[in-house]
């Protein structure tokens, strides 16, 4: 059987509800040119045939305590995927995922949620500076240096 | 053909009721996806669920589609090109469990296509000018490829 080519791996990472959905809406434009694992925190969830899916711990900033027992199920999934690069709509495992991959020196790319409109996500401000790439979704958040517009899910 | 849909975790009579009362007055048909509501619309068409594929054909019917703040109506109606309202639950009222549905309003209403109403008043408002309402005019897709195509150049940088 012929080998066929293998596309680069993308680990895409966000919360259930509307990161999620965004999250997917993007990856369906790049799943053509990237083999993409996802994670997400709620078992309940049933994905398409398609999708391999890990279930992480869910956790918000509030409760702190629980980021690290989801940061350690993070470090394996990324050190079983090998990923080349980590890309995330928040929130909280998001965000920690986007910490790992600096460490692990993975390309790390945020785009803040699109629910953002006044601010910054707080989940975003905690990445803002170590993620690679970081993406807002309305302009006028953009300052055109670390905080990049460059386009939106809707 | 108005299409309102409410979600699945709650219901929204006070919407529901609003459209369906409008509908009666002003001769237009309509269905409503009502969740577990107490209000039972006497005008238009309603069903507590759908499957995906009978909302989806309902979707693509209508000429407006009327809904709750949630994010998976709003995409859906943009992409479908369809004028959607969008209306607020009220924490208040005991519509929901906070009030992030309103915050939510605004940056809704920033969006292409999307028209969004607090109360009663600037709903009809909008009811009486439905056929000023325009969808996204294929912009929220050439925004969603810009987005994807830098991505993907930023992942290979």
């Amino acid at each position: 059987m012929m080998s066929t080519s293998k596309k680069p791996k993308l680990l895409a990472i966000s919360s259930p509800g509307g990161h999620w959905i965004q999250l997917t809406r993007i990856c369906a434009n790049l799943e053509q040119n990237y083999e993409i694992v996802y994670a997400m925190p709620d078992a309940l969830f049933k994905p398409s045939k398609q999708q391999k899916i890990y279930t992480i711990i869910d956790v918000s900033a509030d409760d702190k305590w629980k980021l690290i027992p989801c940061a350690f199920q993070l470090l394996r999934i990324m050190l079983k995927e090998r990923p080349q690069a980590i890309i995330s709509t928040g929130a909280a495992p998001g965000a920690v995922a986007i910490m790992l991959g600096k460490v692990l020196r993975i390309r790390t790319i945020w785009v803040d949620s699109i629910a953002n409109v006044k601010k910054l996500s707080r989940a975003g401000n905690m990445v803002l500076g170590k993620a690679d790439v970081f993406l807002t979704q309305w302009e006028h958040l953009s300052n055109g240096k670390d905080i990049l517009f460059k386009g939106a899910v809707l | 053909m108005i299409f309102v849909a409410v979600g699945t975790q709650f219901p929204f009579d006070r919407l529901v009721r609003y459209v369906d009362e409008w509908c009666g007055a002003n001769f237009h048909q309509g269905i409503a996806q009502i969740a577990e509501g107490q209000y039972l619309p006497k005008y238009i068409q309603y069903e507590k669920f759908m499957t995906t594929d009978v909302f989806n054909q309902h979707l693509h019917q209508a000429d407006l589609i009327i809904s709750h703040a949630g994010m998976g109506n709003i995409i859906t109606a943009v992409e479908a090109h369809k004028p959607i309202i969008v209306m607020n639950r009220q924490f208040e009222l005991g519509e929901h469990r906070n009030n992030h549905q309103a915050d939510g309003l605004e940056w809704m209403g920033q969006l292409p296509g999307v028209y969004t109403a607090t109360t009663q008043e600037q709903l009809l408002a909008l009811l009486n000018q439905m056929s000023d309402l325009k969808p996204a005019q294929g912009q929220a897709g050439s925004r969603r490829q810009a987005l994807t195509d830098f991505i993907d150049q930023a992942i290979r940088a």
